[in-house]
């Protein structure tokens, strides 16, 4: 800052800023990598000037004061130029010369992120770290009372179902009578949620889906992606890996023309119909997708212009009650494909959850409940509804799994439990955790993004820029001069290792409970946590 | 009972089975007994014939008929050999430490299980899990499972050592040898499979072919367990080396070189692009490269761009500065070393450069410098104004045919005449005075600026605008006809009629300007009690002439806070000069001004300074007015196309603000009478003083002479030529091209460029920008 300069409201010193950019002049070679790569232009070349005084106190020696200039990497301090921390600069240096380090408390700009008045938007999720699935714990260990298995000698098939399981009686009836039976899928339980083309770059998109026809093909684990609200590429439409893709269709039916001029060529039907009412990471806002992600192949993919925020509503527009919404979306998505493919919503949870599953307990075509909890991932939203709005998952899907088990459908409707599984690494915990808390398998978002593409956001709100399009790695953004640091190949890959070193630790939970052929879903009698409000609560022993 | 050499042992007394905790205690009292020939009718006890350890180093030979229990011969000792007559159960050489057990018939799930020692003849099949967890000893020989049929699931799990055959004998075609998932953690020693075997866990295990030394080792003990089964007759058949597959562990090694999967790359290739089409995903909505690109990239792929931005921004001074003069320019003029050019350019903008420039002109140029930025003085520019007092006046373009009249002598007027006269039409400028320079010359005090260069400016004007004419009476009837003269008339008649107040005695009153125009003959004596109303600048420099002209006690009052500032307001308070606000006059009588509160302020003078107003009598009806000042547009153009207004006609202003206009409204009538049009002369940008580097200068030194100045200007937005981006780029992608005629320019070239900005962040003037590359 010029020492002249006068102070604004807005005018911050390095000391406020979230990151703050340590730098060794000494190290540094002035190569200008991380000035290059830096994604908000938080740090640039400065001119310094430096003072060198040379004093002696012996009389007739020479006093000198002269100035010298040199030159060094700084930090800008503008709101919009603020470190976010993403150590893309630590990344490229050379040197090891700098790296962002965390504000560790004095960080101002949360009160200034609001110029113009427009509220911090970003992408993310929860910027809180504690999670009460980490912290439940698998009590129940068979060594010698039930059949215990060993993960890594025998035989698994981690599948669950999505689909309406009708009664065994309701079943035969209808066998008998030729009616309609509901269809169901065998699928891996850990599914991969809506992330929507546009959302994520095609690099990413591409080879999340690559990975996921590998999968299916070369590994023989039926898992399942899901599109998100954005369409989908033609070409998947009309492959037969279409097979592997839960269709979501959303309020603001992006790209859904390019599905139904397509539907007389599928050589496959899509996995299963997600109608996405609401989504965890923020909960009563829709959807939205900034300009600055909208070029001609998303705006083609999706049938709007090109340059323009994409907003979808935070309800669809022509329905006005739970009956109204779960009749008509679940009935009209149904029989766009002659009712051979299931069809079920996806809502935020919340302490309203169950009256929509109540609703769905009483509708022949609905196929499950997907429930997404506040530490779910979001490309854009506003960072009050992130942080501050949802229901934690755990106690929801508990709920919602007693209550089937209290009517007797427990093993009718599945459940889908999505948000923060995994978001301190413990991916096969947490799901395991949420599938013997009542969930048929879980969705995961942000954790595929950070094993599969190496996403550098944290809940210490690192990075954390996917809504504005210039995710440094390459995930988030429409940029190809972005996008293209990142090979389908590789996140396909990375999936692959993903789910699979996923399936040996799931099997590593289950086993000692003598589970192979079937998950344990609901078997909360092997879970406990060392807190006994949170015992209560999830109706799980407290242990300590 | 088979043979007479053995100890009979029943497993049943009086027809109930023996425990196998007592059967154990049979045993062993036998061999404590001295015998060693035990034939044991068994009826499921466990565990028979393990542990005969009592008898040392001494053979034992257990037979055994009826039902073997499990774990037949389990924990066996070396000097044990066992032999089973009919089938074995579970777990048959469980943790054999050396024993040789042959069993007649089948066994069972589990065995070998865990042994490291000792051999397992079976002459029929096993069942699952056989041979799983066995060990070798490098102290021992290795265990041995011999099979002459086939095995059960889940064969030599977790096998870490020993040796298993498995003959496959007379197995259903179709059939797996080895059951299965077999080998499933294989880690050491080695099995031979006779056919069917190709469904082993290759992620674990491997085919190998059979050495001699290892065929010579099979044919050989296939021989001995064929003797031991009684099946010696078969050796032919099973004696068929193709037949035969020895499978080992795979090492570590192996297991991490050759994942036991395909490749992404062919997946891809062969799979995926094949369904899908070329190009993948979206090959069909847009082209798609492969690869990925380089975190740091070139030409095309960078994210931004640097541009070489000289030209393309005003610099604050002469953005700040009402006449327009580009400030900047002449420094850098200086600097080249055209220090006459530099000073000989400020007529191109104005006819004053010394008097106004060098003396009266508050500066607002200097105000606006850059250097204030980092609290640096600015560039005075000053001395380069007053050097321009000597300068011959430029020479003017050829004549056009254009006849131009401007009304008015003052600087506004001359500058506009002095402006059309420079770009070739003929102007005639008409005064109703008796000399030009209007307010310089008769009104603002001699002790502002030396007399001397006001004389030399205006015999310049004179010796460029030749037909100038005074004492003129302009009436709206003379108005009207300059107006049909001439092409174009710019009126620049100046604001001479005073504002008055509505209080009693005004008439007793001074006006501001009768009072120094009159003071500037000398033909006043203020006395030496000063009343002025009206605290801005004009006050001010009545206070000072009247202090020269020996007042003592001057006090300005106004109803706001004083506007006056700088050079006058400072002239006024040394001259003791004192300002009271807010307060207001009531009447104006002989002994001073009254005010409405009662107080009385005793003046042998009031003066009147709250401004003046144009006369817009003589303009006639129709020219367009706005709260009695002639409307224009930013060109000066009034209401009638033909005429435009200037200085303080349209609005009261500094004098750098009249020439400012005068020459603005020469440039727009020339744009006109050549055709050309008013949007040529838009103003550029002005440069954004954060672009500008201040580090560069001592903030201690304070630039003397003309030389100094011009080092020290920070040149904002024009380019110093100093080199600083060719050093300061890493990637060696800055060049100065030489254009000729003294014309350069700093070209990037996109190939080296990696868009580090570091151009943009070291360059002292701003001219390099960092802007996003076009979008691909």
């Amino acid at each position: 800052m010029s020492s002249n300069r006068s102070l604004e409201p807005s005018s911050l010193s390095l000391n406020d800023l979230p990151w703050q950019v340590r730098y060794s002049n000494d190290r540094c070679t002035l190569c200008g990598q991380c000035t290059a790569v830096c994604p908000v232009k938080a740090i640039e070349l400065g001119v310094f000037r430096k003072r060198i005084i040379k004093t002696s106190i012996s009389k007739n020696a020479e006093q000198t004061n002269r100035y010298d200039i040199f030159y060094a990497i700084q930090q800008r301090t503008a709101v919009e130029n603020a470190c976010i921390g993403c150590a893309m600069c630590t990344l490229v240096c050379p040197n090891d010369a700098i790296h962002p380090v965390k504000n560790p408390g004095l960080d101002r700009m949360k009160f200034h992120i609001n110029q113009q008045g427009v509220p911090r938007r970003r992408g993310g999720r929860r910027n809180a770290s504690t999670s009460v699935l980490d912290r439940i714990k698998f009590t129940r260990i068979s060594m010698l009372t039930d059949p215990a298995l060993d993960a890594g000698r025998h035989e698994f098939e981690m599948r669950t179902l999505l689909g309406r399981v009708l009664s065994p009686r309701e079943n035969m009836k209808r066998l008998r009578e030729k009616g309609w039976i509901p269809p169901v899928r065998e699928i891996y339980p850990l599914i991969i949620g809506g992330m929507s083309f546009g959302a994520l770059s095609p690099s990413m998109w591409e080879g999340l889906q690559m990975g996921v026809a590998y999968l299916n093909e070369e590994m023989g684990m039926p898992v399942r992606m899901c599109t998100g609200e954005g369409g989908c590429p033609p070409r998947l439409l009309r492959s037969r890996f279409l097979k592997y893709v839960i269709l979501q269709i959303a309020s603001g039916y992006f790209g859904w023309d390019e599905i139904i001029h397509a539907i007389p060529h599928m050589k496959e039907d899509p996995c299963a119909i997600e109608i996405k009412y609401g989504q965890g990471a923020k909960p009563g806002d829709g959807g939205l997708l900034m300009w600055h992600k909208v070029n001609t192949l998303i705006a083609a993919i999706r049938g709007v212009p090109q340059g323009v925020s994409l907003p979808s509503p935070p309800t669809h527009q022509t329905q006005y009650s739970i009956e109204e919404s779960v009749a008509k979306m679940i009935l009209s998505m149904s029989m766009a494909w002659g009712f051979r493919v299931p069809v079920y919503p996806k809502i935020s949870a919340s302490s309203t959850s169950l009256a929509v599953l109540n609703n769905l307990t009483r509708n022949d075509y609905a196929s499950g409940l997907a429930i997404d909890g506040e530490d779910g991932g979001t490309g854009a939203a506003y960072s009050v509804s992130m942080d501050h709005m949802g229901h934690p998952i755990a106690s929801c899907i508990r709920d919602n799994y007693l209550n089937l088990i209290k009517i007797g459908k427990q093993n009718e409707i599945p459940l889908f439990a999505g948000g923060g599984i995994g978001k301190n690494g413990n991916i096969a915990a947490n799901a395991a955790a949420l599938i013997m808390l009542g969930a048929s398998g879980v969705q995961i978002g942000k954790y595929v993004m950070q094993a599969a593409a190496g996403c550098v956001g944290t809940e210490e709100d690192r990075c954390n820029v996917c809504n504005v399009g210039i995710c440094p790695k390459g995930i988030t953004s429409q940029d190809p001069r972005l996008y293209r640091r990142l090979d389908p190949e590789d996140v396909a890959q990375r999936i692959v290792d993903l789910f699979v070193s996923f399936d040996t630790e799931l099997k590593k939970i289950v086993a000692p409970l003598g589970r192979s052929t079937s998950l344990p879903i609901g078997m909360s009698d092997a879970l406990g946590i060392d807190d006994h409000a949170a015992a209560q609560r999830l109706s799980i022993k407290y242990v300590v | 009972m088979m043979n007479n050499n053995f100890i009979y042992i029943p497993g049943k007394r009086e027809e109930k089975r023996i425990p196998s905790r007592v059967l154990e205690e049979i045993i062993h009292q036998q061999i404590k007994g001295g015998h060693r020939n035990l034939e044991i009718e068994a009826f499921g006890q466990h565990g028979i014939g393990g542990r005969l350890w009592d008898a040392g180093t001494d053979a034992v030979h257990i037979r055994i008929i009826g039902h073997s229990g499990q774990r037949t011969g389990s924990l066996g000792h070396a000097n044990t050999a066992i032999e089973v007559m009919g089938p074995a159960s579970d777990d048959l050489g469980w943790l054999n430490a050396g024993a040789h057990i042959v069993v007649h018939g089948n066994a069972s799930n589990g065995v070998m299980n865990g042994a490291a020692q000792g051999r397992v003849f079976v002459g029929g099949s096993i069942g699952a899990r056989g041979m799983t967890m066995t060990k070798r000893n490098p102290r021992f020989e290795p265990p041995e499972l011999w099979v002459l049929g086939s095995a059960g699931d889940y064969f030599g799990e977790f096998m870490a050592g020993g040796i298993a055959v498995v003959c496959g004998h007379e197995c259903e075609p179709g059939n797996q040898v080895l059951g299965y998932r077999p080998l499933v953690g294989m880690v050491g020693g080695k099995v031979f499979v006779r056919s069917n075997a190709e469904k082993f866990c290759e992620k674990d295990a491997k085919q190998v072919p059979i050495s001699d030394e290892d065929w010579h080792w099979l044919e050989t003990r296939l021989a001995t367990f064929l003797e031991k089964i009684h099946k010696q007759d078969i050796l032919n058949i099973l004696t068929v080396r193709s037949e035969w597959l020895l499978l080992t562990a795979k090492s570590p090694h192996e297991k991490a070189d050759s994942p036991n999967k395909l490749t992404m790359a062919w997946f891809r290739k062969q799979v995926w692009d094949q369904e899908l089409g070329s190009g993948g995903l979206i090959g069909d909505l847009q082209e798609t490269q492969p690869g990925t690109i380089p975190v740091i990239a070139k030409g095309d792929l960078r994210r931004r761009i640097p541009v070489w931005e000289q030209g393309r921004y005003m610099s604050p001074c002469q953005a700040a500065c009402p006449t327009g003069i580009p400030v900047q320019d002449r420094w850098y003029m200086v600097r080249a070393d055209n220090v006459d050019e530099a000073v000989a350019m400020g007529l191109a903008h104005t006819p004053f450069p010394a008097t106004v420039c060098g003396y009266l002109c508050p500066s607002p140029c200097m105000a606006s410098c850059t250097r204030h930025k980092e609290g640096m003085l600015p560039i005075n520019v000053r001395g380069l104004g007053q050097a321009g007092e000597n300068v011959a006046p430029p020479e003017p373009a050829p004549k056009t045919k254009k006849k131009m009249a401007v009304i008015g002598a003052g600087p506004g007027g001359l500058s506009a005449a002095w402006h059309l006269t420079l770009k070739g039409h003929t102007v005639t400028v008409f005064d109703t005075g008796s000399r030009i320079g209007g307010k310089i010359s008769s009104v603002i005090p001699g002790s502002r600026f030396p007399q001397k260069t006001l004389d030399v400016e205006l015999s310049r004007i004179k010796t460029l605008v030749t037909d100038i004419r005074l004492n003129q009476d302009i009436t709206a009837a003379k108005f009207a006809q300059i107006k049909e003269t001439y092409d174009f008339t710019i009126v620049a008649a100046g604001a001479k009629k005073p504002r008055t107040l509505p209080v009693r005695g005004m008439e007793t009153a001074w006006c501001a300007n009768d009072f120094l125009a009159a003071a500037k003959e000398g033909k006043v004596k203020p006395g030496k009690q000063v009343v002025i109303i009206g605290a801005g600048n004009v006050g001010c420099d009545v206070a000072t002439e009247a202090h020269r002209l020996g007042a003592r006690d001057i006090t300005l009052i106004d109803v706001q806070k004083p506007a006056a500032f700088g050079k006058e307001r400072e002239d006024a308070e040394k001259c003791g000069a004192r300002f009271r606000w807010p307060v207001f006059t009531r009447e104006i009588t002989r002994d001073g001004v009254m005010l409405r509160n009662e107080e009385a302020l005793p003046a042998d003078t009031v003066v009147l300074a709250i401004g003046d107003v144009p006369d817009l009598a003589f303009l006639g009806e129709h020219l367009a007015v706005e709260n009695g000042f002639v409307a224009v547009d930013r060109f000066n153009r009034t209401s009638d196309p033909r005429v435009f207004a200037i200085g303080d006609m349209v609005g009261p202003g500094l004098i750098t603000d009249a020439i400012g206009a005068g020459k603005r409204a020469a440039r727009t009538i020339h744009q006109i009478v050549s055709g050309k049009s008013t949007e040529g002369i838009e103003p550029l940008p002005v440069m954004d003083k954060n672009r500008i580097n201040l580090a560069y200068y001592d903030p201690g030194k304070i630039a003397g002479d003309l030389t100094e100045c011009g080092a020290d200007c920070a040149s904002c937005g024009n380019c110093r030529d100093c080199g600083i981006c060719v050093a300061i780029c890493p990637e060696a992608a800055i060049q100065r091209a030489d254009l000729g005629d003294g014309g350069f320019e700093y070209q990037v070239d996109p190939d080296k460029c990696i868009g580090c900005g570091f151009c943009k962040g070291a360059c002292p003037c701003g001219i390099w920008d960092m802007v996003p590359n076009t979008p691909l």
